[in-house]
């Protein structure tokens, strides 16, 4: 019998990762949604006896979805797929009804033990069909099927539905499209990069939590390719709203550069103090002390997190600490001659409970982008 | 553990070391041949070991002057003894970009270096150990030092 799946992520390349992880010999018939809203009309269409879910979703995010599964007794039995990998994302997702976690990137032998270890997908015994006919025989159907959930957002271009795992179109987004300059970002790179800055997030978000003990708000990371001038009035924007400190940090890999920013709200001291048992004296110094922490396990596991992904080694610079003697976008106007523009991802943590708000940018270098563009088509091939 | 597990664990954690110290390493033979290059050295060139094994230093980097590192290293193999240049004597020895490419104002990157004798069994000098050091934060500050007051440095 076949089994009608649903894989329900904001990333085209997630969904392409997961598509490709399936077991080889099963006979499915996918269907692909690029957000809650879209997941939960697909299984009420009957398109998702099995669910892949993420959970860093715009509109409407993996928790919720799991919420209305339950509440409206639809009858899906859900796996989550996620970059979040704090253990108590995994129990809130596991309350709220999910069958098991799997961590991003996703892989296909972890894949396969836990649909075969719930009982989704059993070994078949006979092999009437040979496994390549079956698998060609399965997408089209799921191209269809994506056509149908996703055409709410634009008409499929027809033509591709040849190649069904590329028909997807790109998950709708806030940010500006980026300017037509000799280095652009297709859509399909940012949804890449976006993607990457997601998991990187996740293991750093995981640490966070590991030593504040707390839970920690995942954002959907913010990827753009931007103006130096823009970044200086996004970094004004954060200094004239409240006071911060920050910490920065180079970065660098054979052709690859940039640096790491770690912004903190002055008003949060107190309570990320309190958090990690540090006594909270109101000096310069505990302050310091708080900021170099956060910094060493946000980048450093962010950092790694990239170069695990793309199969590159960082060496890190020394951390240098802004704002306290300049004011950040000072430093950055300094430089205006040097560089035009950057890859800038940005990850704002925040934390359950508390007024605990922490940026995390890493900026990548205009000249980085060849080689890291590269690195980026060896992972969506 | 046995001695020798233990032994090749340090000999494994050095290396570890070695390979990724925030400070550049180059072991060359009388030749100027490259023999072993560390993980800053290799991120910051962008020259993987393999590409730099067995190359002449001089063709690889060709923003050294041949004829000013060769006395150096010279007075290095006779007189077994170490050799410094400072970044306000030649401000870079590698021309490599400013670790903090963003917020730093540098150029490049502003490096002290140590030219180290390393000795054969035989006590002959038949290599050579080059330590690259960024100092680009101490370069910046000074000049920028320089410039607001020039007197109060001499």
């Amino acid at each position: 019998m076949t089994t009608k799946l649903l894989i329900c992520d904001d990333s085209n390349m997630a969904r392409k990762q997961v598509a490709r992880s399936l077991p080889d010999d099963w006979d499915v018939d996918i269907s692909f949604a690029n957000n809650g809203v879209e997941g939960i009309k697909a299984i009420k269409e009957g398109k998702g006896d099995v669910l892949l879910l993420d959970l860093n979703m715009p509109e409407m995010d993996g928790y919720q979805v799991l919420e209305t599964i339950l509440k409206e007794d639809l009858p899906t039995l859900t796996i989550v797929i996620s970059g979040d990998i704090q253990p108590e994302a995994h129990e809130r997702v596991t309350a709220l009804g999910a069958l098991d976690f799997i961590q991003k990137p996703v892989n296909k032998e972890k894949l396969t033990e836990v649909l075969l270890s719930y009982g989704v997908f059993t070994k078949p015994t006979s092999d009437t069909e040979s496994k390549a006919d079956k698998h060609l025989s399965a997408a089209p159907a799921a191209a269809e099927q994506l056509e149908k959930v996703v055409n709410t957002e634009k008409p499929v271009n027809t033509t591709k539905v040849i190649e069904p795992l590329h028909v997807a179109p790109v998950p709708v987004s806030n940010e500006q499209p980026p300017e037509e300059v000799e280095i652009t970002m297709s859509s399909d790179m940012r949804d890449c990069y976006q993607e990457i800055a997601n998991v990187a997030m996740g293991r750093a978000g995981d640490l966070l939590a590991r030593i504040l003990n707390v839970f920690v708000q995942l954002p959907i990371p913010n990827v753009n390719f931007i103006e130096v001038s823009e970044l200086r009035m996004a970094l004004k924007d954060i200094e004239s709203t409240e006071s911060t400190s920050g910490i920065c940090q180079g970065f660098i890999s054979a052709g690859i550069s940039g640096e790491a920013l770690l912004i903190l709200n002055d008003s949060s001291f107190k309570d990320v103090a309190s958090l990690m048992n540090y006594h909270y004296e109101e000096d310069k110094s505990t302050e310091l002390e708080l900021l170099m922490d956060l910094a060493n396990v946000l980048i450093g596991s962010c950092l790694k997190g990239v170069s695990e992904q793309l199969d590159i080694q960082f060496s890190q610079g020394h951390p240098e600490v802004l704002g306290q003697h300049r004011n950040i976008s000072d430093l950055i106007a300094n430089n205006a001659k040097k560089w035009k523009k950057t890859l800038a991802i940005e990850i704002s943590y925040s934390i359950e409970n508390y007024p605990i708000k922490c940026d995390l940018l890493l900026l990548f270098t205009e000249k980085s982008m060849q080689t890291l563009n590269n690195k980026l088509a060896y992972l969506i091939e | 553990m046995s001695l020798e597990s233990s032994q090749l664990n340090e000999l494994h954690w050095l290396m570890e070391m070695l390979h990724n110290i925030d400070v550049g390493l180059v072991v060359l033979d009388r030749e100027y041949k490259i023999q072993i290059f560390n993980g800053f050295m290799e991120n910051h060139s962008g020259l993987l070991p393999r590409e730099v094994k067995g190359q002449c230093l001089f063709e690889l980097f060709k923003e050294i002057p041949q004829d000013w590192f060769v006395r150096k290293a010279d007075s290095v193999f006779l007189l077994k003894n170490k050799a410094f240049t400072i970044w306000e004597q030649r401000p870079y020895l590698f021309k490599f970009d400013s670790y903090r490419p963003v917020t730093g104002s540098a150029d490049f990157m502003y490096q002290n270096t140590t030219f180290l004798p390393l000795l054969s069994a035989t006590g002959e000098v038949s290599h050579l150990c080059l330590i690259v050091y960024d100092v680009t934060d101490n370069a910046m500050y000074k000049q920028s030092l320089e410039q607001v007051s020039p007197e109060s440095l001499t």
